[in-house]
């Protein structure tokens, strides 16, 4: 696997991950831009019209019909949370070209596609389309009223909101429904020209492709050519924070019609700093990131409360947040076991053992990125997002560093934010 | 070993039966670092009525038994408990149970040899006592209610229950609170001594690996005083042709319904056949409802769908069906236009240019099987219980012409077999 990164254009940038471990390519485009409530509803629905037509495949259906005769390359599109940033993502998958049945060469054809679904939108008059629009706001109210669907994601989303209240991180990634009506074909466009103007642009393509082949392509594609240099409006991903001393636990409990109770508990890592985030990894993976951690080991294996028992580590955050799915009546039960378990590691009471384990656990996640082309794509653009030039060797370097002493100090500057019970 | 090899795709399957039953299957592959093994038994939660090979009475077991059981594998008689080791050596490390199966699995880059052994080891060496089989029930009544939780799970069970009268596929894999609480750790012996002989079991392993030299390492693995097993006689129920209800609504906590509109098939005898049966009615579902089709631009023209709906067909040696679904706010006009099409489709024939750009698609879809090490050890051994050998896909898929997808369409959109599972807020 070889890594290019190149500035295309001030702000602009091409990605290349040249490897011959896929049947596919994978090409992307990124388009990042900073979290705001003003913003994100706007942000929210420009990929759903995106997808709905360009100059070139005015609908959705021809857009479809093109991409199946590229042998089913598939399109995918979506908005993200990273960070203090929202990410407009576009993906699209082609097989490459070796296992084509007959000789054709299609990753030119699916790169310019998928420029022109993000960068030649279907306009008439300087405005998107109408019908385009007005339908993708009804969609968009669809997904934004059907957030509670998923109970646990749900849960989860909820205890963000209120770890982060009037704070862009606490935004709802689709937006907000009273914000649509004020949308229409002329106010989107107009927004959309901004965007891509001030946005930062990630370009990425990897599989078994020749660097100058890709590269050619882009300097030859109008779409490019007509995009700006720009400063790129995006925050960098890199939290610190400091103690509040004063800062009591928000409890929050929340009704809804269902058997089982969704606990998260959202927690706040106090500090800064590249190396803080390693540590932070390491910490989370012995608290609840793994079958042998303290939350897996002793809310499920031991006190049977629980099927899932776990944490995970927002990093662009520094938060980190504990799941269980519980009994609604065993809700004081398991938050006593998990207060035991935050209260252990501040004691630095976990053994080498377990401290190894979980460095292991982490060392091996990584490794597998090469082998997962999407994973890997994210890697380097989490890599990006943060500034950090860490390649896979160094990131792996740095978590088999992290000593024992350095998690319980860190234990010592986590704090419980909120906790969070959906019941019934 | 035989050795299969597929020029489309450009991959090899090596095979072998070795003398204790046991089948390996290895597809090498040398660009990666990612390995992955799965150790699966034909043992699944449908199998719950059996004489074993010793036997001459006939057992029944518990709703649940084999999922269960997966759970029950990982604790050691010296106390320790395998998924942890597993998990130190940094591997990755899981298992699972479906209608038809329970597998064992891993996927590494280092110490996998080590891992290996503990994998091995571990499926060979059952051990169960009260205390561990009682202190699991708690975990599993979570999972289950879990499940309940989740309105794409109790949209699929509506819509199999709709479809299947006596057949266990339509019980829930995990049992019922109630129905586990029977279990008991004589049970889950008889079963693994039953169902977990080497021959009734298909190892598969995908990697960077040389297929002489990790045979003979799978060999060093397995026990050596294993003695031959005549056959387990499976008792299922006999299953009527017929539907059981073609419709059913329940309500959730949900914004927009979902819906499961299923249709009822034979059971496929002829191993050949399934293969290019389950190409064209991948092609024709595509066609009905997939993103470039008319039924689809419809539906979300009017705004009652947004995403196209999943379109698939189960099929294995006890059951087999089409299941299309999805959310919509307006399930029931989904159903319509389906109808519509399916009539259409039906009296004027398939459209051939469409049919050969879905298939060009198709095509794509299965060279992207082969993207990774565990998907595709995975696909052979499901595959291989179904009897099938998953490069057949690639082989068979020429032969899929537009008069064979018109015969089958006929066949298998069936209305009178058709079913509808909705679930909508409260």
């Amino acid at each position: 696997m070889e890594y290019n990164k190149q500035e295309i254009k001030k702000g602009i940038n091409l990605h290349i991950i040249k490897t011959d471990k896929f049947k596919t390519n994978l090409l992307a485009v990124f388009i990042t831009t900073p979290l705001k409530r003003e913003q994100i509803t706007n942000n929210a629905l420009i990929p759903m019209v995106l997808r709905r037509g360009n100059m070139i495949n005015k609908t959705q259906e021809e857009i479809s019909i093109h991409l199946e005769e590229m042998y089913g390359a598939s399109f995918d599109c979506g908005i993200e949370k990273t960070g203090d940033n929202q990410a407009l993502k576009f993906y699209l998958e082609v097989i490459n070209d070796e296992f084509l049945p007959t000789k054709e060469n299609l990753i030119k054809d699916a790169l310019n596609t998928l420029l022109n679904i993000v960068f030649n939108p279907l306009t008439q008059n300087n405005q998107f389309n109408k019908e385009y629009i007005e339908s993708e706001k009804q969609n968009l109210k669809q997904i934004i009223e059907s957030k509670k669907d998923n109970k646990a994601k749900y849960a989860l989303e909820r205890c963000i909101e209120c770890m982060y209240k009037n704070e862009p991180y606490g935004l709802y990634k689709y937006g907000y429904i009273e914000d649509l009506e004020k949308i229409n074909q002329q106010n989107l466009y107009e927004y959309y020209k901004e965007l891509i103007n001030k946005c930062k642009i990630d370009i990425f393509v990897s599989g078994q492709v020749e660097k100058e082949e890709i590269q050619q392509i882009i300097n030859e594609n109008t779409q490019i050519q007509n995009l700006q240099e720009r400063i790129p409006e995006y925050v960098v991903n890199n939290p610190s924070k400091e103690n509040q001393e004063s800062e009591e636990i928000k409890k929050v409990n929340e009704s809804m019609d269902i058997t089982q109770g969704k606990l998260v508990i959202g927690m706040d890592i106090f500090g800064e700093g590249e190396k803080l985030k390693y540590i932070a990894s390491v910490y989370n993976a012995i608290l609840g990131g793994t079958a042998t951690s303290k939350l897996f080991q002793n809310v499920r294996e031991k006190a049977s409360l629980a099927y899932t028992a776990s944490s995970s580590y927002i990093r662009p955050k520094n938060n980190i947040m504990i799941r269980a799915g519980i009994e609604i009546e065993n809700y004081d039960k398991a938050i006593e076991i998990i207060k035991q378990q935050l209260e252990d590691m501040k004691q630095g009471n976990f053994t080498n053992e377990e401290l190894e384990i979980s460095k292991t656990g982490i060392t091996s996640t990584v490794k597998f990125i090469p082998d997962e082309q999407d994973t890997c794509l994210s890697y380097y653009f989490g890599q990006e997002l943060s500034n950090s030039k860490s390649t896979i060797e160094e990131y792996i370097q740095n978590i088999e560093q992290v000593t024992h002493e350095e998690v319980k100090q860190l234990a010592n500057n986590i704090k419980i934010n909120t906790i969070y019970f959906l019941k019934n | 070993m035989q050795i299969i090899e597929n020029l489309k795709v450009k991959e090899k399957a090596y095979i072998e039966k070795l003398e204790n039953g046991l089948t390996v299957i290895i597809i090498p592959k040398h660009n990666t670092s990612k390995k992955y093994v799965i150790w699966g038994t034909n043992f699944g939660s449908i199998d719950n009525k059996f004489i074993a090979p010793e036997d001459k009475e006939e057992t029944s077991i518990p709703d649940g038994v084999a999922h269960f059981l997966e759970h029950k594998m990982f604790e050691q008689a010296n106390g320790t408990n395998s998924l942890d080791t597993l998990t130190a050596l940094g591997v990755e490390a899981n298992a699972y149970t479906t209608n038809d199966h329970t597998a064992y699995l891993f996927e590494a880059t280092d110490n996998f040899y080590p891992a290996l052994d503990e994998l091995m080891d571990y499926v060979q060496n059952p051990y169960y006592t009260d205390e561990n089989v009682e202190k699991e029930k708690g975990i599993i009544a979570q999972e289950i209610k879990m499940y309940d939780d989740q309105p794409e799970w109790q949209v699929y069970m509506n819509a199999i229950q709709l479809m299947y009268k006596n057949n266990p596929i339509n019980i829930d894999i995990a049992g019922t609170v109630e129905s586990i609480s029977g279990i008991n750790k004589d049970i889950l012996y008889k079963v693994y001594n039953t169902f977990y002989h080497p021959s009734n079991m298909v190892l598969t392993i995908c990697g960077d690996f040389e297929p002489n030299d990790i045979l003979q390492e799978i060999k060093n693995r397995l026990k050596k005083d294993i003695k031959k097993q005549g056959t387990i006689k499976r008792i299922y129920p006999q299953e009527p042709e017929e539907i059981v209800a073609p419709e059913k609504t329940v309500e959730m906590e949900v914004n927009m319904p979902l819906f499961t509109i299923g249709f009822k098939d034979e059971i496929n005898n002829n191993e050949k056949d399934i293969v290019k049966k389950h190409i064209a009615i991948e092609i024709i579902l595509y066609m009905l409802l997939g993103r470039s089709s008319e039924a689809y631009k419809k539906l979300y023209e009017a705004g009652d769908i947004i995403m196209q709906p999943q379109l698939e067909y189960e099929t294995s040696k006890q059951y087999s069906h089409v299941l299309i679904s999805g959310q919509s706010t307006n399930p029931q006009n989904v159903v319509k236009m389906l109808k519509n099409q399916i009539e259409k489709y039906k009296t004027s024939g398939l459209d051939e240019q469409q049919f050969n750009r879905v298939k060009k698609k198709i095509y794509g879809d299965y060279i992207t099987e082969y993207n990774d090490v565990g998907n595709i050890a995975r696909m052979f051994m499901a595959d291989y219980f179904k009897g099938i050998n998953s490069f057949d896909y690639l082989e068979e898929y020429e032969q899929v012409g537009i008069e064979y997808a018109n015969q089958i369409l006929a066949e298998i959109f069936d209305f009178n077999k058709m079913v509808v599972s909705v679930v909508k807020g409260k």
